[in-house]
């Protein structure tokens, strides 16, 4: 009996273009992998390590050198020291990368301070299995704790390349990724690392946050595609400045309406798509959003309606049917409308939660008694993002305590505000909460005046 | 305890205004207090939020090549500084 030869994939491309750019510095690929080689060595014997690097190129280099040592990416929703012990419990011997001031982390760190100097590795690009696992993802499950999405090295292959054909990075110009997203978000990692890993493109290593920095990244990137938020898209057309035109913008994390897609392709002067993706399934489709309001299921991707109602998608890189977190209309097996989120799925500026996790977290804190949050209307017609609220009943806790308690296990985008201490929730005889007596409550103490 | 000046007064009615704080009072925060996280408790967003607002009203632009690197946003007193020396400037 033989073995079966063990089906891989290369781990970078092997394209002309650098990988990476650091300030006005041009990583090669041969820098990047001596990078990535040089930190897999140093890497202590594990199945995973967490993949906390901020720095775009620290975390590439992170990533690779996971990768190389047969390990698991760890990508957590958030920081907070409760999500990452939750974690750590499943991967006890799983150090964490990191490349800022995280001294409060209860795990063992590596720093990661790669800037491409470490010489060029020379051979033959190295190839990782095809069936190894890649990333754990984690989205908030209404129970339990954070459920884990397992994604290959194949899987991420596979939606990579659909993507590449898509958005004509396979030969195109070779531009540079400016990204606003993190790279720990699924968007983040598929749009501005694996883009660059695997295409004919360089990922920019910093994080242009305020519109300001965007504009200036565009300026000493040509030619470019900016992969942002409709939140930072958003501020980027209200910042009133003149910008340098990219050759594309790509758009996701929450629906943009297309007056605003319409807006952002007369200013910056380019197309934008959008790209339609969750954490359990991935990047799966796009659109034009000014000529078109249904999604294109990337190619080889498939939907499907089940009985219960739910759609699922089917791909190269979801071998079993992946339940979508949207109310979605499937029109064929290959074009879909998404109607809104799942009633427990909340979206604030472009971040994920479910409503049920939330309210389990916040009655998990000692001395919180009863609690609710309460998710912010979808007719406030007001500029920037509107928050979430939350009724305590908490007599020994103060309201900061609370909210501390929080920080610990959810991204700071969910912490409500106001929270607001109440006697007593005005439960009715079934235990149910009535939205219009929250906002009442609400009002009452003082908030909506 | 250090009082506002009269251009952090200011600053920090625009604070309060662009962020809809509507439980704080301008006067009340602390000029040397932290804005994030254990002060006012604010975050990335109002962080965007805010330098929208400061380009608006005094035409300055905000950077940062890292959206942790906070200085400028570290309290009242250094926001209000960082808005004063680069209005003069331009």
């Amino acid at each position: 009996m033989t073995d079966t030869p063990q089906v891989t994939r290369p781990l970078i491309a092997d394209t002309p273009a650098p990988l990476a750019r650091i300030g006005d510095r041009a990583i090669s690929r041969a820098a990047f992998l001596a990078d990535a080689q040089a930190l897999a060595a140093r890497l202590p014997q594990a199945r995973a390590a967490f993949n906390l690097c901020q720095d775009r190129y620290h975390f590439a280099v992170a990533f690779a050198a996971i990768l190389l040592r047969g390990q698991v990416n760890l990508l957590p929703p958030n920081r907070g020291s409760t999500t990452l012990a939750e974690i750590a419990s499943q991967y006890p011997d799983a150090p964490a990368l990191v490349d800022g001031p995280d001294a409060e982390i209860a795990i063992p760190i590596l720093r990661v301070s790669a800037c491409g100097a470490a010489g060029e590795a020379t051979g033959a690009i190295p190839e990782i299995p095809a069936d190894q696992t890649a990333v754990l993802a984690f989205s908030s499950g209404s129970t339990g704790t954070p459920t884990a999405h397992a994604r290959t090295w194949e899987a991420l292959h596979a939606v990579t390349w659909q993507a590449l054909e898509c958005f004509d990075l396979v030969d195109g110009s070779g531009p540079t990724l400016i990204g606003t997203v993190p790279p720990q978000h699924m968007y983040g990692l598929e749009s501005t690392l694996l883009y660059a890993l695997l295409g004919h493109a360089t990922l920019l290593a910093g994080r242009p946050f305020y519109p300001e920095d965007i504009r200036a990244a565009l300026a000493d990137c040509t030619p470019a595609v900016l992969v942002t938020t409709p939140f930072h898209l958003s501020a980027c057309l209200r910042a009133g400045l003149e910008w340098p035109t990219p050759e594309r913008i790509l758009c996701a994390t929450a629906p943009l309406d297309p007056e605003t897609a319409g807006q952002a392709e007369r200013v910056f002067g380019c197309r934008l798509d959008e790209i339609y993706g969750c954490t359990e399934a991935g990047a799966i489709a796009t659109r034009r959003t000014t000529r078109e309001s249904d999604w294109t299921a990337y190619p080889g991707v498939q939907l499907h309606r089940n009985d219960d109602g739910l759609a699922r998608v089917q791909g190269p890189q979801h071998p079993e049917a992946v339940p979508l977190p949207d109310h979605i209309e499937v029109r064929d097996v290959s074009h879909f409308r998404m109607e809104g989120r799942l009633a427990d799925q909340l979206n604030i500026a472009g971040k994920r939660a479910s409503l049920a996790d939330l309210n389990r977290r916040l009655n998990a804190i000692p001395g919180v008694l009863d609690g609710v949050f309460i998710p912010p209307g979808t007719d406030q017609d007001t500029h920037g993002v509107t928050r979430l609220a939350a009724l305590v009943v908490a007599p020994d806790r103060s309201a900061a305590e609370i909210q501390a308690a929080l920080a610990e296990c959810m991204d700071p985008l969910f912490l409500p505000r106001p929270l607001v201490r109440v006697d007593h929730l005005p439960r009715s005889a079934t235990g149910k909460l009535p939205r219009q007596i929250l906002l009442d409550l609400l009002a009452h103490h003082g908030q909506c005046a | 305890m250090p009082s506002q000046t009269a251009f952090e007064q200011e600053v920090a009615q625009l604070i309060v205004d662009s962020l809809n704080l509507e439980e704080v009072a301008p006067e009340e925060i602390e000029p040397e207090d932290a804005l994030f996280r254990e002060g006012l408790g604010l975050d990335s967003i109002d962080a965007l939020e805010l330098a929208l607002a400061i380009s608006r009203a005094y035409g300055v632009q905000i950077r940062s090549d890292d959206e942790n690197n906070r200085e400028i946003f570290a309290s009242l007193r250094a926001l209000s500084a960082h808005i004063e020396a680069n209005r003069a400037t331009s």
